[in-house]
C-alpha cells in the first residue's frame, strides 16, 4: 500500500514512451478494440478494496491515478482522454467531451476546446459550456474543496495575491469572478483558456477530471464528494463510505457520442473495507470470479503464493509502474545539510534487504537512478554517479560510507558531529506500520556499520505525509514517492523540487550549495532554472534540461535510492478483458468485462 | 419513583455534559491538526487557514464546545455562500471524512451494533443461564465439568482469535461472502439474508458473555441452594423442579439482569473488534477509524455521547429492574 498512502501524489503518464516493460507473468493482454461487445455486455463487475471509500469521487478533488482512470471510465467524461487501449498506443490524446484535442494559439498561452453537441447529464439536461467552465472554476474554491491538482490555479492567466494564493477564490464566494470570467471564456461551444505562460502540454491536463464539467445546480459543495453528476455511462444508484458504491447504467448516456467508453458490465460495484486478509482470499481461491482487485496489491506472502499457483494464472498481472520512490533528504541547515553526510546514507544503506522485505525486485521495485521514471520516456536519461559510482553495493557498502562520513568530518563538522552522536544522530521520519518498524531496524542496522547514528520518528499512518510535509514537524529524511502527472517530468521536478511545488519534502528552499562542502549551483539558480523550463516551448531543449536537473538531484543525493516500482493487478476467473492501461497506471478499465 | 427517575436522568445530562468537555479537552491537548491532515498534498498555508475555518477550528476551543452544545438543540450551519449547508437539530456535528452529518453516520451505523447486540445477548443469554443451570443442577458430574471446560475456554479466548478463526472456518465452508458480509440486510424484507450475515459475528460476541454467564449463573444457583428457603422448601416436600424453577431461580437471576443490563448497554456502543472482523461498519468500527485514520472529532463526540447514553440509560432500567425483582431493594 505504499503507493497509496500517496494518494494525491498522482499517476499519470508519458507520452512518448521508450521503454515500456510489461514485465509479464503470463498476463491477458486483450484490446477493447478486439473485444466483441455484444457478447461482452451485461453482468456485474465487482471491484474490491481496502479503502472505506474513494479517496474523493468530486471530479474537482479527485488525484489518485487509479481513481481517475475509474472515475474517468464509468461516472465521468472529460474534454479529452487517453486512448482506451494497451501499450504506447495508450497514450494517445483521443477527444471525448471536445471535438478535437484542443487548439492552441499565442505561442502557447492560449488553448479552445469545442464541446461536442448531444451530450447529456444524467438528470437529460444538455451539457453547456458554462458547465466546463463551472467545473475548472471549482479548483480555486481551495478552503472547500481540497486535495484536487492544482495546475488551473498555477497555469490560468489570474494573478496571485500577496500570499500566493489566487485572486479568484472560486464559485462560491465568487471574490475575484471577473478575473476568472476573463481568463476562461465560452462562446457557444467552445470554451478557451488564457494562460500566463506557454504551456505545450496543457491539453494532458484536460485528461483530469478537475478539468471536467460540473453543473452549478447540482454542486452541493463538500458534499457533492459522495454523489456527483454522471456524464458517463454509469450513475451513481449507491455511494456509501465503509460499505459500496453501485453503479447502474445511465440512460442519457449516448455512446454515439463516446469514443472511449465502452460500457459492458450492466452493473458496477465498488466494494469497501475489504480486510486485507480477505481480499487476498479472494483472489486465492477464485471466490468471487466476477471480482477485481481494486488496490493493485497483495500481502508479499500471498502475492507469491498467488503468482506461483497454476491455478491463479491468466488472473494476474506484475507490471512496471509509474513511480519512483525514494528517501527524501531534508537539506535545511541542522537536518540533512551536508551533502558528504547525504552520500555516506545512500552508499551506507542496504537497499537488498529493504527491497526483499518489500516484496522484492518482482513485486516492488528495482534501483533506479533518477526521480524520473523511464516510464517519462523522453525525460528520462540514466544519471551517472548514485547506483552507477563503481563503489555501489545495493547491499550497502560501509566501508566506503565511512570514508565519505570522514571527509564530512572536515567538509562539515557539525553536522558530522551530530549524526555520529549516538544521543542525537539522524531523525529518520517512518510510517508506524509492521514494515515501517522492520524497516528501521534495516536501516539502523546498515547505517551504524557505517558509523552513522540514527533515531526513528514512527508517525501514524495517516499523519505520515502530512507530518513530513510540514517544515517545522518534518524530521531529516522521509518517504517519498511520484509518478508523472502526464509525459512531460514539468510534473515530476518542479512539484518535488521547487517551494510552490506542493510535494517538496527535501526542503530545498534552504539548501546552501555553492559552498566549498557542497558545489551545487544554489537554490536560486535552481529555481530560475525549473522555472523558466516549464515555460520552454521546444520540447527537445525542454526534455535536455529536464535531464540536466534530474541529474543535479543525483548528484546532490536529494532522492536516497530512487526504486522503479512495480505493480500488481488481481482478477477472477469470470472477468475477461484485463490488461494494463499505460498512462493510468492501472487497469484498462473501458475493456473488464464479465464473462 | 418519578422523583428517583427525574433525578437520575439530570444526573446522566450533567454526566454527558461533563464527558463532551472532557473529549474536547483531549483533542484540544493531541498534537494532531485536522486542518493540516485533511488538506491533502498541495497545501499552503492559505489552504490550511481555510480548512481550520471549514472546519471550525479557527475558534478557541470553549467555543468549539459551545457551538458543538447548542447545535444539539439548534442544528448547525457549515460552509459560506453557495457552499454553505445545515445539520439539522439534533446535530452532532459535521463528518468531513464521511461528507455527512454525524446523525445521519451513527443513524446508519447503529442498526448495526444494535443487530449485533441483539442477536450476541440472546444467544449468551440462552447458552450461558442454560449451561449454568444445568450444571448446578448436576453439580460434580461430567455435565458440570464439561460446562467448567466451556466456561475456562470461553473466557481465555480473546475475542480477536475466536472471530478470526469463525470467520476462516466459515469462509472457507462456503457460508461467508466476503462481498455482501458487512452490507445491511433488513431482517423485514430478507430474514435469511440478515441472519446470515449476522450469525457468525454472534457466535464471536457471545462465546465469551456465554462462559461468563455460565459461571454467575451456576455459582448464584448453587449458592441459593444453600439457603434457609429452599431448605424449607424442600423440608416442605415440594418437587426438586419446582423449588429451582419457582425459588431458585428467582433469587438466582435477579444479579445477572445487573450484569446483563450493563453488558447490553456497553455493547450498544459498538463492539469495536467483531465490527472489524467481520466489516459490520457499526459504531464500534467507525469510532475505531474516526480514532486512528481520520481525527474526526465530530464523529468520535458523536460515539462517545451515544455510547455514554446507552450505558447510563441501562444502568438506569438496571435498577429499576433490580427492584421490581427483588423486593428487598426500594428506590429511594
Amino acid at each position: 500500500m505504499a503507493i497509496r498512502q500517496l494518494r494525491s501524489s498522482k499517476v499519470r503518464l508519458i507520452a512518448s514512451l521508450s521503454a515500456v516493460a510489461l514485465v509479464a507473468t503470463g498476463m491477458v493482454a486483450t484490446t477493447a478494440s478486439s473485444a466483441s461487445a455484444a457478447s461482452h455486455t451485461g453482468g456485474t463487475l465487482i471491484y474490491v478494496t481496502n479503502a472505506d471509500s474513494f479517496a474523493h469521487a468530486d471530479p474537482t478533488r479527485v488525484y489518485t491515478g487509479e481513481d481517475i482512470a475509474f472515475l474517468n471510465t464509468y461516472l465521468f467524461r472529460t474534454l479529452l482522454s487517453y486512448n482506451p487501449t494497451v501499450g504506447q498506443a495508450g497514450f494517445q490524446l483521443k477527444p471525448d467531451l471536445a471535438t478535437d484535442t484542443g487548439r492552441v494559439s499565442d505561442g502557447g498561452k492560449t488553448w479552445a476546446f469545442t464541446l461536442k453537441s448531444g451530450i447529456k447529464w444524467q438528470d437529460g439536461s444538455a451539457l453547456t459550456c458554462e458547465d466546463e467552465k463551472y467545473g475548472v472554476s471549482r479548483a480555486f474554491a481551495t478552503d472547500v474543496l481540497t486535495d484536487g491538482p492544482t495546475y488551473a490555479i498555477q497555469y490560468l492567466n489570474i494573478p496571485k495575491d500577496a500570499d500566493g494564493s489566487s485572486s479568484y477564490k472560486g464559485p462560491y464566494k465568487k471574490t475575484g469572478q471577473a478575473l476568472f470570467d476573463k481568463a476562461v471564456v465560452c462562446s457557444g461551444n467552445t470554451i478557451t483558456f488564457h494562460l500566463n505562460a506557454p504551456i505545450g502540454d496543457f491539453n494532458y491536463f484536460a485528461t483530469y477530471p478537475a478539468m471536467s464539467p460540473v453543473k452549478a445546480k447540482a454542486d452541493t459543495g463538500d458534499k457533492y464528494d459522495m454523489n456527483p453528476m454522471a456524464l458517463g455511462p454509469y450513475k451513481i444508484q449507491t455511494y456509501k463510505s465503509g460499505a459500496e458504491m453501485i453503479l447502474v447504467r445511465n440512460p442519457n448516456w449516448s455512446a454515439a457520442t463516446d469514443s472511449v467508453r465502452t460500457a459492458y458490465p450492466d452493473q458496477v460495484t465498488m466494494r469497501f473495507s475489504i480486510s486485507e486478509d480477505v481480499r487476498d482470499q479472494i483472489f486465492l481461491k477464485d471466490s468471487t470470479p466476477n471480482a477485481v482487485n481494486y488496490d493493485q496489491v497483495m500481502q508479499p506472502a500471498n502475492q507469491a503464493a498467488f503468482f506461483n499457483s497454476s491455478a491463479s494464472a491468466g488472473r494476474g498481472m506484475n507490471v512496471t509502474g509509474p513511480y519512483t520512490r525514494y528517501y527524501a533528504t531534508n537539506v535545511t541547515p541542522g537536518h540533512m545539510d551536508c551533502l558528504d553526510v547525504r552520500k555516506a546514507v545512500f552508499f551506507a544503506i542496504n537497499n537488498k534487504a529493504l527491497i526483499d522485505l518489500a516484496g522484492g525486485v518482482r513485486f516492488y521495485g528495482k534501483l533506479g537512478d533518477s526521480v524520473i521514471n523511464p516510464l517519462a520516456g523522453i525525460d528520462y536519461a540514466p544519471t551517472h554517479g548514485g547506483i552507477h559510482d563503481s563503489n555501489f553495493n545495493i547491499a550497502g557498502n560501509a566501508t566506503y560510507a565511512k570514508t565519505v562520513l570522514a571527509d564530512a568530518m572536515t567538509t562539515c563538522p557539525d553536522t558530522y558531529a551530530r549524526v555520529t552522536d549516538p544521543k542525537k544522530g539522524i531523525a529518520w521520519d517512518v510510517a508506524n506500520t509492521a514494515t515501517g518498524q522492520k524497516a528501521a531496524t534495516l536501516i539502523k542496522s546498515a547505517l551504524n556499520a557505517a558509523g552513522i547514528q540514527v533515531n526513528f520518528n514512527f508517525i501514524p499512518s495517516a499523519q505520515y505525509y502530512p507530518t513530513v510535509q510540514n517544515p517545522a514537524k518534518q524530521g531529516d529524511i522521509s518517504t517519498a514517492g511520484w509518478g508523472a502527472d502526464w509525459a512531460n517530468a514539468s510534473t515530476v521536478i518542479p512539484p518535488l523540487f521547487i517551494k510552490e511545488g506542493g510535494f517538496n519534502e527535501n526542503q530545498n528552499w534552504n539548501w546552501t550549495g555553492k559552498t566549498t562542502a557542497d558545489p551545487g549551483i544554489g537554490y536560486d539558480a535552481w529555481h530560475s532554472r525549473v522555472v523558466a523550463n516549464m515555460g520552454q516551448t521546444d520540447r527537445a531543449k525542454q526534455s535536455a534540461e529536464w535531464k540536466a536537473l534530474a541529474q543535479i538531484v543525483t548528484d546532490e543525493y536529494w532522492a536516497i535510492r530512487p526504486l522503479f516500482s512495480i505493480e500488481q493487478e488481481y482478477w477472477g476467473s469470470k472477468v475477461g478483458g484485463a490488461s494494463f492501461w499505460l498512462p493510468q497506471g492501472a487497469l484498462l478499465f473501458p475493456a473488464l468485462y464479465v464473462k | 419513583m418519578f422523583k428517583y427517575v427525574s433525578r437520575r436522568l439530570a444526573y446522566a445530562i450533567f454526566l454527558l455534559f461533563l464527558l463532551s468537555i472532557v473529549v474536547y479537552l483531549i483533542f484540544g491537548l493531541l498534537p494532531i491538526d485536522p486542518a493540516r491532515i485533511s488538506c491533502g498534498v498541495h497545501c499552503s498555508p492559505a489552504t490550511v487557514l481555510g480548512n481550520r475555518h471549514r472546519l471550525g477550528l479557527d475558534v478557541p476551543l470553549y467555543e468549539q464546545w459551545w457551538r458543538f452544545i447548542c447545535g444539539i438543540f439548534a442544528g448547525r450551519t457549515y460552509g459560506d455562500g453557495a457552499a454553505q449547508f445545515t445539520c439539522p437539530a439534533p446535530s452532532l456535528g459535521y463528518s468531513f471524512p464521511h461528507n455527512e452529518c454525524v446523525t445521519n453516520v451513527i443513524a446508519g451505523a447503529f442498526p448495526f451494533t444494535l443487530s449485533l447486540a441483539i442477536g450476541a445477548f440472546i444467544l449468551w443469554m440462552t447458552i450461558g443461564v442454560s449451561f449454568g443451570i444445568i450444571a448446578a443442577r448436576f453439580r460434580g458430574t461430567f455435565i458440570d465439568k464439561a460446562a467448567t471446560a466451556f466456561v475456562l475456554i470461553g473466557s481465555s479466548l480473546p475475542t480477536f482469535i475466536v472471530g478470526l478463526l469463525v470467520y476462516i472456518a466459515a469462509f472457507l465452508m462456503h457460508w461467508i461472502d466476503p462481498i455482501s458480509q458487512g452490507l445491511w440486510v433488513s431482517p423485514f424484507s430478507d430474514p435469511f439474508g440478515f441472519f446470515k450475515n449476522f450469525i457468525f459475528p454472534w457466535i464471536t460476541l457471545a462465546l465469551a458473555f456465554a462462559a461468563i454467564y455460565t459461571r454467575l449463573t451456576r455459582g448464584n444457583v448453587i449458592e441459593t441452594s444453600s439457603e434457609d428457603f429452599i431448605r424449607t422448601a424442600r423440608a416442605k416436600g415440594v418437587s426438586e423442579r419446582r423449588i429451582l424453577i419457582k425459588h431458585n431461580l428467582r433469587t438466582s437471576l435477579a444479579p445477572l439482569v445487573t450484569n446483563a443490563g450493563l453488558d447490553f448497554g456497553g455493547l450498544l456502543g459498538g463492539a469495536i473488534i467483531t465490527e472489524s472482523i467481520f466489516q459490520l461498519p457499526g459504531l464500534g468500527m467507525i469510532s475505531l477509524k474516526a480514532v486512528l485514520h481520520d481525527y474526526d472529532l465530530p464523529l468520535i463526540m458523536g460515539t462517545t455521547l451515544v455510547a455514554a447514553t446507552f450505558i447510563i440509560l441501562f444502568n438506569l432500567i438496571v435498577d429499576l429492574a433490580y427492584a421490581y425483582l427483588d423486593p428487598r431493594v426500594r428506590i429511594a
